[in-house]
């Protein structure tokens, strides 16, 4: 008797739990699909695809705060492709540097690149925007760029860090023995080994561009509407809209994270957006 | 000795990792390090005005308009890291003890809240905890909330209610990871010689697992207190809120650079024990990966 009480206890908290954890999704889904959701009902009365074809301009809408969201998501991309190009440009020179060099003040600068996860950003970003604002980067695409790229640069310089270092110092040592440059070294032994490491790195600085809403919110406000913007502006008035766009940002970051999960330490993933 | 040394100087190349180096050091410094002390420093300064001098001002204005919120900050994040710690602990206990179909699936849900992003947990739980949203209207089916009077959610509960349900799976996914390391002789001696479940948790495993814990909860404390996303989609500029939502009211109404960063100093210090934690903890990390 006393086991079967405890079994069932053990599966309603367990129930509980689920329904915790699945309830916000659930609201976001509903609300995404709502094609009518009169209070105080406790599902939508009438269920349509229409807010997402709305939100992805296959079907124009007169609804208050319904915009195609295609402008902002093109934005959203073409920010995050060049930020992943630019951020792993720098990363993984760095990023091997302080994985396979002896570098003095090394300690310095591994506290530049922990710093940021240390302390809140934002008055970072408060400050870069009064400097922005004087030399006329503010509210323009370069000057979010340049806030993604610091964003996604940390963990990129950590992540190709990590890569590298996992990589024996040996097989370079026998390549360079027989005849190999640094350079030919690393290019044709470090690089190949290290590439699905550098792969999850690069998809994990373009998800951190993706999902950036702070910098953004300070940098890119008024004119630059990303993505988690356009969300964010929608959310005062259009519960449906502001819903698509959520799942639209939650999709890729879920489905991308899952498949790089193995390379990443856990700490990385809790600063997310 | 020192006619060595100059000569080699001179014919020595630079070293190749200056090179390497040198482009992402350069930005975090002009990108980063520059605005993080200017951020301190431009405290001291009114940012209005042509009185250029070392003042206090911005300040004694944090303090007059603003220390209810930076109690409200604490506050939110001293109870979350708390709430966070207890329930993480249990339910990495559970997995570690558990392994059954059951446990399987829970674990697998659990991942989600970790890879979403800030920005849309923070719309899930501004349609999720709203007063007709799902949460009040699945109560009101249960009996359990009157829809006339349903839960206002959009202050401390709800924000708690949002941070704890991103953090609680993402502290999970470290304190279990270090509840893997022991190995079940331990557990099985602890029972052998007749500890109960709960002397086995409190007195074997969290010590154990002490050094994990503390980190999980170092990151989450610290992200909780420099989190401006959930916070202004949820409770946005109604008393109290967060430091993070009064520093972009100051910036966006006032262009009051000065208090705005006032309030980020405030908020670094409300982070500074756990970040000196932090950053001796990897130092001390990368050290010993070198000495291996």
């Amino acid at each position: 008797m006393n086991k079967i009480w405890k079994k069932s206890l053990e599966l309603a908290l367990l129930v509980i739990v689920f329904l915790v954890v699945i309830g916000p999704m659930l609201s976001l889904f509903l609300w995404s699909v709502a094609q009518k959701w009169y209070w105080p009902s406790p599902l939508p009365q009438t269920y349509s695809l229409d807010y997402w074809a709305q939100a992805l301009g296959l079907k124009t809408s007169l609804a208050i705060g319904a915009v195609s969201i295609v402008g902002a998501f093109s934005l959203s991309l073409m920010i995050a492709v060049a930020t992943v190009v630019i951020a792993m440009l720098i990363a993984i020179p760095a990023g091997y540097a302080l994985a396979k060099y002896k570098i003095p003040f090394g300690t310095i600068l591994l506290f530049l690149f922990l710093l940021p996860n240390a302390f809140p950003q934002q008055p970072v970003f408060v400050n870069i925007l009064q400097t922005f604002t004087r030399i006329g980067l503010s509210g323009t695409v370069p000057g979010v760029m340049l806030i993604h790229i610091l964003v996604g640069l940390v963990y990129g310089v950590w992540i190709t860090n990590a890569t590298f270092r996992s990589i024996p110092p040996s097989l370079e040592e026998a390549a360079r023995s027989v005849g190999a440059t640094g350079f030919q070294a690393f290019y044709k032994i470090a690089l190949p080994l290290a590439a699905p490491g550098l792969f999850s790195s690069a998809v994990f600085v373009f998800l951190t561009s993706l999902d950036e809403f702070t910098g953004t919110f300070f940098i890119g406000l008024p004119f630059i509407n990303t993505l988690p913007l356009t969300l964010y502006s929608s959310s005062g008035y259009n519960m449906q809209f502001a819903s698509v766009i959520a799942l639209l940002l939650l999709i890729p970051s879920v489905v991308f994270m899952l498949l790089i999960q193995k390379v990443l330490k856990a700490e990385y993933v809790g600063g997310m957006g | 000795m020192t006619t060595v040394h100059s000569s080699s100087w001179g014919e020595r190349k630079l070293p190749p990792y200056i090179l390497m180096l040198f482009p992402a050091v350069a930005f975090m410094v002009v990108m980063y390090l520059w605005p993080f002390i200017t951020s301190v420093a431009q405290s001291f300064f009114l940012s209005s005005g042509s009185d250029k001098s070392f003042t206090l001002a911005n300040y004694v204005k944090v303090w007059e308009l603003y220390r209810k919120d930076i109690v409200f900050t604490f506050g939110v994040t001293l109870f979350n890291t708390a709430l966070v710690g207890v329930v993480a602990v249990v339910f990495s206990v559970y997995f570690r003890l558990r392994q059954n179909r059951v446990s399987a699936l829970l674990s697998a849900i659990f991942k989600l809240p970790i890879f979403i992003p800030f920005v849309v947990v923070s719309q899930m739980m501004n349609s999720f905890l709203a007063p007709h949203g799902l949460l009040n209207t699945a109560l009101a089916q249960l009996g359990l909330v009157d829809l006339q009077r349903p839960l206002q959610l959009f202050n401390f509960a709800g924000l708690s209610f949002g941070f704890a349900w991103k953090q609680i799976p993402f502290a999970v996914l470290i304190i279990h990871g270090g509840f893997q390391m022991i190995d079940n002789s331990y557990i099985e001696a602890a029972r052998s010689i007749g500890a109960k479940l709960p002397s086995v948790i409190v007195r074997v495993l969290v010590p154990m697992n002490k050094s994990s814990i503390i980190v999980a909860l170092v990151l989450v404390y610290s992200q909780i207190i420099g989190t401006f996303t959930l916070p202004y989609m949820l409770i946005g500029g109604k008393t109290p809120t967060t430091i993070t939502v009064d520093i972009a009211h100051r910036v966006n109404y006032f262009r009051d650079f000065g208090v705005a960063n006032a309030l980020g100093v405030c908020s670094y210090i409300l982070v500074l024990a756990t970040a000196v934690y932090y950053l001796r903890s990897k130092v001390k990390e990368a050290r010993q990966e070198v000495s291996r």
